[in-house]
């Protein structure tokens, strides 16, 4: 069995209450997407992938385009993660996110503690 | 309304990763273990070319498997997903990364899963 010392997926992890809900962030690096699973159910439930918009010159706010791979596709699923992800692609040079969002709670307080966590766990 | 705990003695999110060489390239895996099922990446470069979903349903005996990311003229990923979903009776994500798509390199790969799963049955 060959057996290597350094994986070649890069992985972070971290584990924290939320107003009182378990909650499990873990950041996955890939070359072509940053892969986060935030869940208050262990599970990786909606998938939603995250894409900068290729923008041809100016310089104003960069948009985001997300898309639900897997799950229920409704409005708030698109503003949690277009609020969780933008930040992570823009500081990991543009790099599409993929989300796995299983929140019993999608307050914006929960929201703003779960980023937190999430720049506790980089890997890009 | 109160809080419905989970039952099942799932102690959260883990990260496990080994590696082997198989016909004279270095394949990498990356399992996930979540509660009530898995996901896993296999790949020989840090890529992230697809994603298939499967689980088990009581209407069929075959899990259901759909690719939710990828090219899907590249079957790989589904059936892999299918039948480790089948193996564990667990939902299973599976990425099949590696660039070509040899049906022996294929064999060799889930050879090495299945002997992994009975190993470290506690890390999927």
């Amino acid at each position: 069995m060959d057996k290597m010392a350094e994986p070649i997926i890069k992985s972070r992890q971290a584990q924290k209450e939320v107003n009182g809900i378990f909650t499990e962030v873990v950041c996955t690096e890939f070359s072509n997407y940053i892969f986060v699973t935030l869940t208050q159910y262990g599970k990786i439930g909606t998938l939603i992938s995250v894409t900068p918009d290729s923008r041809s010159n100016d310089i104003s706010t960069p948009t985001f385009s997300t898309k639900v791979l897997l799950g229920k596709d409704e409005p708030l699923t698109h503003v949690c993660a277009k609020n969780l992800a933008t930040f992570i692609s823009q500081e990991a040079g543009n790099r599409p996110v993929l989300l796995g969002l299983a929140l019993k709670d999608s307050s914006i307080d929960t929201i703003k503690e779960i980023k937190d966590i999430i720049k506790s766990c980089k890997v890009w | 309304m109160t809080e419905i705990l989970n039952g099942s003695d799932f102690g959260g999110i883990s990260v496990h990763n080994f590696s082997e060489k198989i016909l004279e390239q270095v394949v990498h895996f990356h399992a996930m273990k979540l509660n009530g099922g898995f996901f896993l990446w296999i790949g020989s470069a840090p890529v992230l070319s697809n994603l298939a979903v499967s689980m088990s349903s009581k209407y069929d005996p075959m899990p259901l498997s759909t690719l939710v990311m990828g090219d899907p003229s590249n079957t790989a990923a589904n059936s892999l997903a299918q039948r480790l979903a089948k193996r564990t009776k667990k939902q299973v994500f599976v990425s099949y990364s590696l660039p070509m798509t040899d049906s022996s390199l294929s064999l060799l790969v889930e050879n090495r899963i299945k002997k992994e799963m009975e190993l470290h049955p506690e890390n999927f």
